[in-house]
């Protein structure tokens, strides 16, 4: 069952002719993990937010071609944390509870949630910091966190990484497996082509608007510069996108 | 209201309360305290900037302790609806034509300042203006006079540079911003 | 120095709007009244307000601060130059009605800034937040009282540095005055069309966190409010509006 399904749709932005986004057919089931990634401006942001339905109703343009999305509420986390802040939390756990809150749950719930998040992300040490205060790592996992507390079905997220050092981008890539394990669909687009692919069960690589490939991230995705090399090597099949995948292969080539 | 008109009228009060420091740092005599209710009033509309305006005198309160000029906020509705008419009217298409709006704008408020400065103040509100108005009196003008004079004098320039301000800004939107504000045309 | 001091006073301990309710009513009385004596009195009661709350430390400072110049214009305005009948003090000839005007104007203004000094003194920002979620305020009062205030600071950093960029492309912050009105252009503008630039994410994030569920937030904390605060802030309003039907009927 596909949580979205997008069909000839063309996404434009007011005050712009051209489309930024020409989707032909997609289709995202649950479970999956979708890695997007693609040059600056090929439109991955803007697949992120046509795909969990944000785009045109909060940004403004125009949608043609037909769209469904089979989630309640999409969560989503942009790469510079401070501008997702609601600013009426003085505390960590008042932001991160801030979702659950909004849907009127019991306190108990609300807490429960947001501890759990918290947790989730490494970050509940945090829990009663203020959020004004915090180094740009910390703030992006609590940002994190927050769209976690909601349960979302569909979470989706723009260089989730950014603010993050390669251990912590590790974990939260990891934990971004583990939450497609548990059933939820997650779209994640960034330029961390092998992190990506670590997890990603998918991967869509978009050039110019347009998805110009869609499969396995191993065959996929071919630029890291592990890929490279192992491709200029003349490396057959689907190239190794990091250094252990081609230590394993140069060992299985003997 | 929208959750896009509150973001961009919280946009528009920290404009009103961060200004006034590139002023000072600039040693400009020039409040700018009304840029931010100009700006929301032509690129929403009358009740967004109405409430940029309210907010603002509030929070100005707030973090300068002195509460005693809350009510002072009247002008900030007569600036809102002022600017939106302003632009209406498309006197922000050009800084030519925005400064003599701007001027008309100062007269008026610094009109309606002087009878709140002047019954419930006696005079005495903020620092430039009570100079003026000191030393206006000193030579003998009745102080009802000079209170009206020393608000008119110094709102007039502070409201043309703000008009002025504003359709620079305007004019300086890229066209993507701008399609995502259609009060402004 | 201006803001919330962490102590156990009974105002700190209130529901916030108990606090605020104080402050409003010392405001709206003292422009009730317009002789010197009962101005005064409103003068004591904030005083007692900022005594109660253990924060007298705190508030009277800034409080002085902001008043005294506005005092010493009044006594010039009112005291020096004011109408007959003149009264010798010391070495000047100081205007009888004139004082008496500069009493209550001066008195007004140091009533107001100490009641609210303290009531910002007591009551801290997250706790006004759930008491007013609590009460089923909606978010977008809340929202725009309380994230102005804690997104400022990020906002005068940035206003900071574009100073410095610009200053390091050889903007001159001195000079003559037209010089310097025109240097407003390349601090202001970047200032104002990069916080325009930011309005679609926040109001990304903030829709796709439930803030237009239109449901009633759970507030996390909710201050007790027990029926003696209800009675009081409803008492105040009542002696508020007495003292201003007195006023206005010319009866005080």
């Amino acid at each position: 069952m596909s949580v979205i399904r997008l069909e000839r749709a063309v996404f434009r932005y007011a005050g712009r002719p051209e489309p930024a986004l020409t989707v032909e057919r997609l289709d995202v089931a649950r479970g999956e993990l979708v890695a997007v990634t693609g040059p600056i401006g090929s439109g991955c942001s803007t697949l992120l937010l046509v795909a969990s339905g944000y785009a045109p109703s909060i940004t403004g343009g125009t949608l043609e071609g037909e769209r469904r999305i089979e989630a309640r509420r999409p969560a989503l986390v942009f790469a510079t944390p401070w501008t997702q802040l609601t600013g009426i939390a003085h505390t960590v756990l008042a932001e991160v509870a801030f979702g659950p809150a909004s849907d009127g749950l019991p306190r108990e719930q609300v807490l429960a949630a947001a501890h759990a998040a918290l947790e989730r992300l490494g970050a509940h040490h945090l829990a009663s910091r203020d959020p004004a205060l915090l180094s740009g790592g910390e703030l992006q996992r609590v940002v994190v966190a927050a769209a976690l507390a909601q349960q979302p079905d569909l979470l989706v997220l723009d260089d989730p990484a950014a603010e993050l050092d390669p251990e912590a981008a590790d974990r939260l890539y990891d934990l971004l497996g583990d939450l497609a394990r548990e059933g939820r669909t997650v779209l994640v687009a960034t330029p961390d082509v092998a992190r990506a692919a670590h997890v990603a069960t998918r991967a869509l690589v978009l050039e110019r608007g347009r998805i110009v490939a869609d499969g396995v991230p191993a065959s996929v995705l071919s630029e890291t510069d592990v890929a490279r090399i192992a491709r200029a090597a003349g490396c057959p099949g689907p190239l190794p996108l990091d250094v252990a995948a081609l230590v394993a292969r140069v060992a299985e080539a003997g | 209201m929208k959750l896009r008109d509150l973001v961009v009228i919280r946009l528009g009060v920290i404009i009103n309360l961060v200004i006034g420091q590139v002023v000072a740092a600039l040693l400009l005599p020039l409040f700018l305290d009304a840029v931010g209710t100009i700006l929301v009033a032509a690129l929403v509309g009358p009740w967004a900037a109405i409430t940029v305006g309210l907010v603002s005198q509030v929070l100005n309160a707030v973090l300068s302790g002195n509460f005693s000029w809350l009510p002072f906020g009247v002008i900030q509705v007569i600036i809102a609806l002022y600017a939106w008419l302003a632009a209406r009217v498309g006197a922000f298409r050009r800084p030519w034509t925005a400064a003599p709006a701007g001027l008309v704008l100062g007269v008026i408020a610094g009109s309606t300042a002087a009878p709140i400065a002047y019954h419930l103040f006696g005079g005495a509100t903020a620092g430039g203006v009570m100079a003026v108005t000191t030393a206006l009196r000193a030579v003998g003008m009745p102080l009802e006079l000079a209170v009206r004079i020393s608000s008119v004098s110094t709102d007039m320039l502070d409201k043309t540079v703000a008009f002025v301000m504003v359709s620079l800004i305007l004019r300086a939107l890229p066209n993507q911003l701008r399609a995502r504000f259609p009060a402004h045309a | 120095m201006i803001g919330y001091v962490a102590g156990r006073s009974w105002l700190h301990r209130a529901h916030p709007y108990t606090p605020l309710a104080l402050a409003a009513a010392v405001l709206l009385l003292s422009f009730a009244f317009h002789t010197p004596v009962p101005v005064w009195l409103m003068v004591a009661a904030a005083l007692i307000m900022a005594l109660a709350t253990g924060t007298i430390r705190e508030v009277l400072g800034p409080a002085l601060l902001l008043a005294t110049p506005t005092w010493l214009v009044l006594l010039v305005l009112h005291g020096l130059l004011g109408e007959p009948p003149k009264a010798p003090f010391g070495p000047f000839l100081l205007s009888e009605p004139g004082v008496a005007r500069a009493l209550v104007l001066g008195g007004r203004i140091g009533a107001i800034v100490i009641a609210f000094l303290a009531a910002l003194a007591t009551v801290s920002p997250a706790r006004l937040v759930d008491g007013m979620t609590a009460r089923g305020i909606p978010f977008g009062p809340i929202f725009l009282l309380v994230s102005t205030l804690t997104f400022l600071p990020r906002t005068r950093e940035r206003a900071a540095r574009i100073l410095e960029a610009q200053q390091a492309r050889g903007l001159r912050i001195g000079g003559s005055p037209l010089a310097r009105f025109r240097a407003l252009v390349p601090l202001v503008l970047p200032l104002v069309l990069g916080a325009l630039a930011e309005v679609d994410e926040q109001v990304l994030a903030l829709e796709t966190r439930g803030a237009t569920s239109g449901v009633r937030r759970t507030p996390l904390d909710p201050p007790a409010d027990p029926a003696g605060q209800r009675v009081l802030r409803l008492g105040l309003v009542v002696v508020v509006v007495v003292a201003w039907a007195a006023r206005l009927t010319n009866r005080i």
